[in-house]
């Protein structure tokens, strides 16, 4: 009787949580999508809680509503959970322990993770300014992006960037590590020495190199001493302001024209170039002591079977070394595409998109457009841009991985 | 049949001669990492020197490579930058460090509380939530850049320090490594303080955290640097000009010192110097930091 009694007020107590966090739950969740919701902004709108909330009553019920459903399910399931561990005092301590250490983190990625995405999707679909309310308008600022020449110019330009860029800091990651594994002293030396640049900031860097391809800067003087010694004349280049493409100055002495209408067939162009130079300086080293860790992890008996079998140093490297770092290839590989797709301090900092628009990228463009820095404020078409982005990167990672990781699997 | 035992050869006391060859290749080897440190550290050398420059020497051509005078002038005047209305040069020194400081000690805390949770605890969803969090490492920065900007702008929180503090205590990588750390400390510990009555937390506070002191340490570095070289948030965020971190001051520099090179670098060495000292003390932290996250991810 006693037992039954204990039985049922358990079950009420279970029952009692479950709708307790059923509205809990619901309420975390909605207060972040309010906070969130695409109204207009400004101070009027602000002023108070109650006229911002009239606001989104106003403007932005079609999301609320639609994230509304979402964020009751996710409730509900939340409720069952509760209801069925809450009988077990340690199931249930470890339930709450559980999701009180993540608290911080769930909280801060509901709000400006979650909810800001959900913003950026539904924005896309509108014409956004933050002093009008959103207006629907549908995939046309998906279509309007690829007839827009600024944006196929920035895909150009970072696809070319991500192209020449990647290999080569890959390469050179690998060279400088293997340069650096074997024993010798100083070793810890020359590491640190190397590491250094990716150290400080872009901006830094960025400043930095601006100053050196300066006309009258310290590269122009290096080509022209090296130049000097074999007898060319060297004619100072004004390195971050030259436009011409790199197929374009190949093609130039067999009298080749191209126009500017078909700018897509020039290449990078040399301001691109001089951009991606810098950049190598600061990202090879982090990739090297990726490449570095990675190779000591190599067993010295592959090599030491390997040069008893007679294989050169050359084999070795192509044989042993390259093919038991593909995982980590790979992971340079993508986290490099990410990184180069996605460039923009840089060409803040030293080109602000010219010549020409070619070091224009499109988190540049995105900045320009949302921010009205070249023409009217355009966050919906801004926001379109960047899912544009995101799915370009999903696409070449996948395919990243699908093609290097495929042998990796025989090594484990 | 007596053993006959054959006599040992004397210990080699002559050092090993090895084939010529072999020290070519050390010197060949020693001379490439010296010319690679060269060029790579060249830059900043060259910059450091320029800061000392007066205007007309930093655009020469062809351009000396030692200054006729050392201008401390021009450190002095760079520090002594006003912009009116607070916008000091020691005030943007004190944004970033601020900044930097309190983003990387709320990180580790942050961080730390989670990845106790996915390495540590049992419940409901842990799985779920740990793959949704190495789900959002994938989601590109770009995406979320504006609509966080639009959201700061609503709560306020433009152009104070929170827009990129609150923002700055989660971190997937870092939660990821340290769950990883975590998972290698052994559980007899974690159980004998149980026994003693621990609770949760406090063998969180008390056994876990002061036994990954090298993990968090590197947490910490790896993100004061990265608030520190931080420029896409603070630009967006925090405009108004007292608020200005080292980098976005720097960027107005380039704007309003012009063909000035020698007081733009001035400010780039302000910026690197503090980040270089603290680096060169804890490059163990900062190489394992990076390479334990290459790895073991």
């Amino acid at each position: 009787m006693q037992a039954q009694k204990r039985m049922v007020s358990d079950r009420t107590n279970a029952n009692l949580a479950a709708v307790a966090t059923f509205v809990l739950v619901f309420i975390v969740l909605m207060i972040p999508i309010l906070m969130n919701a695409p109204t207009r902004g400004g101070p009027q709108v602000m002023a108070s809680l109650s006229t911002y909330l009239a606001e989104v009553r106003k403007t932005a019920m079609p999301f609320v509503g639609a994230v509304s459903i979402g964020a009751a399910l996710l409730a509900g399931v939340a409720a069952l959970v509760v209801r069925r561990e809450w009988r077990d005092a340690r199931r249930r301590r470890a339930l709450i322990a559980g999701y009180a250490f993540l608290a911080p983190y769930l909280i801060v990625t509901l709000v400006f993770t979650v909810g800001v995405i959900l913003f950026a999707l539904y924005i896309a679909f509108n014409k956004y300014d933050i002093f009008t309310p959103p207006q629907w308008v549908g995939l046309s600022h998906f279509i309007k992006a690829f007839k827009q020449k600024d944006f196929l110019q920035a895909l150009h330009n970072v696809l070319w960037y991500a192209l020449i860029v990647t290999p080569t800091q890959t390469a050179l990651a690998i060279a400088l590590a293997v340069l650096l594994n074997s024993p010798m002293r100083f070793r810890r030396f020359f590491r640190t020495i190397f590491y250094a640049p990716s150290v400080t900031s872009s901006v830094v860097i960025t400043l930095i190199f601006v100053w050196l391809y300066l006309k009258t800067g310290y590269i122009n003087l290096l080509f022209s001493k090296t130049l000097g010694l074999v007898g060319i004349d060297w004619k100072a280049i004004d390195w971050l302001r030259d436009p011409r493409g790199l197929i374009q100055i190949i093609v130039a002495p067999f009298g080749i024209n191209i126009p500017s209408k078909q700018w897509y067939l020039r290449g990078p162009s040399i301001a691109w170039m001089a951009i991606m130079f810098q950049n190598i300086f600061t990202t090879a080293p982090t990739f090297m002591v990726m490449f570095l860790a990675a190779l000591q992890d190599i067993p010295p008996a592959l090599y030491e079977a390997a040069s008893i079998d007679g294989a050169t140093a050359w084999q070795q490297f192509w044989k042993i070394t390259l093919p038991m770092l593909r995982p980590i290839i790979l992971l340079v590989i993508v986290l490099g595409t990410i990184g180069t797709l996605q460039i923009f301090d840089q060409v803040y900092l030293a080109t602000a998109g010219g010549p020409l628009g070619t070091t224009n990228t499109p988190v540049f463009l995105i900045y320009n457009e949302a921010l009205g820095k070249q023409g009217p404020i355009q966050m919906g078409y801004a926001a379109a841009l960047a899912f544009i982005l995101a799915v370009l990167i999903f696409v070449f990672t996948f395919l990243q991985r699908r093609f290097i990781e495929r042998g990796t699997e025989l090594y484990y | 049949m007596t053993v006959t035992t054959q006599p040992v050869a004397p210990p080699r006391t002559r050092a090993l001669r090895r084939p010529a060859s072999f020290y070519i290749r050390e010197i060949i080897r020693y001379a490439l990492l010296i010319g690679i440190g060269v060029i790579l550290f060249a830059p900043f050398i060259l910059a450091a020197i320029g800061s000392f420059k007066t205007d007309a020497e930093i655009i020469a051509y062809p351009p000396k490579f030692f200054p006729e005078r050392w201008l401390v002038e021009n450190w002095v005047k760079v520090w002594n930058t006003d912009f009116g209305e607070g916008a000091t040069f020691p005030r943007w020194l004190f944004n970033t460090a601020f900044l930097a400081v309190t983003t990387a000690l709320l990180k580790v805390v942050g961080c730390s509380m989670a990845a106790y949770a996915f390495s540590r605890l049992r419940f409901p969803g842990r799985d779920l939530v740990f793959n949704f969090m190495l789900g959002t490492m994938m989601i590109p920065g770009a995406v979320t850049l504006i609509p966080a900007y639009v959201l700061m702008g609503k709560l306020k929180l433009l152009n104070t320090f929170w827009s990129l503090i609150l923002p700055g205590i989660v971190d997937a990588g870092a939660i990821f490594m340290l769950t990883q750390f975590f998972k290698t400390i052994p559980r007899d510990l974690e159980e004998a303080a149980h026994i003693d009555g621990a609770g949760l937390f406090r063998i969180y506070s008390n056994v876990i955290l002061p036994l990954s002191r090298p993990a968090l340490l590197t947490v910490f570095i790896l993100q004061f640097q990265a608030m520190w070289n931080n420029f896409l948030t603070p630009l967006l965020y925090l405009d108004a000009p007292r608020m200005w971190v080292l980098n976005v001051a720097l960027s107005v520099f380039k704007q309003q010192y012009k063909a000035q090179w020698n007081l733009t670098l001035v400010g780039a060495m302000f910026n690197a110097i503090p980040v270089l000292v603290l680096f060169f003390f804890f490059s163990k932290y900062y190489i394992e930091g990076v390479s334990y996250a290459g790895i073991k991810g």
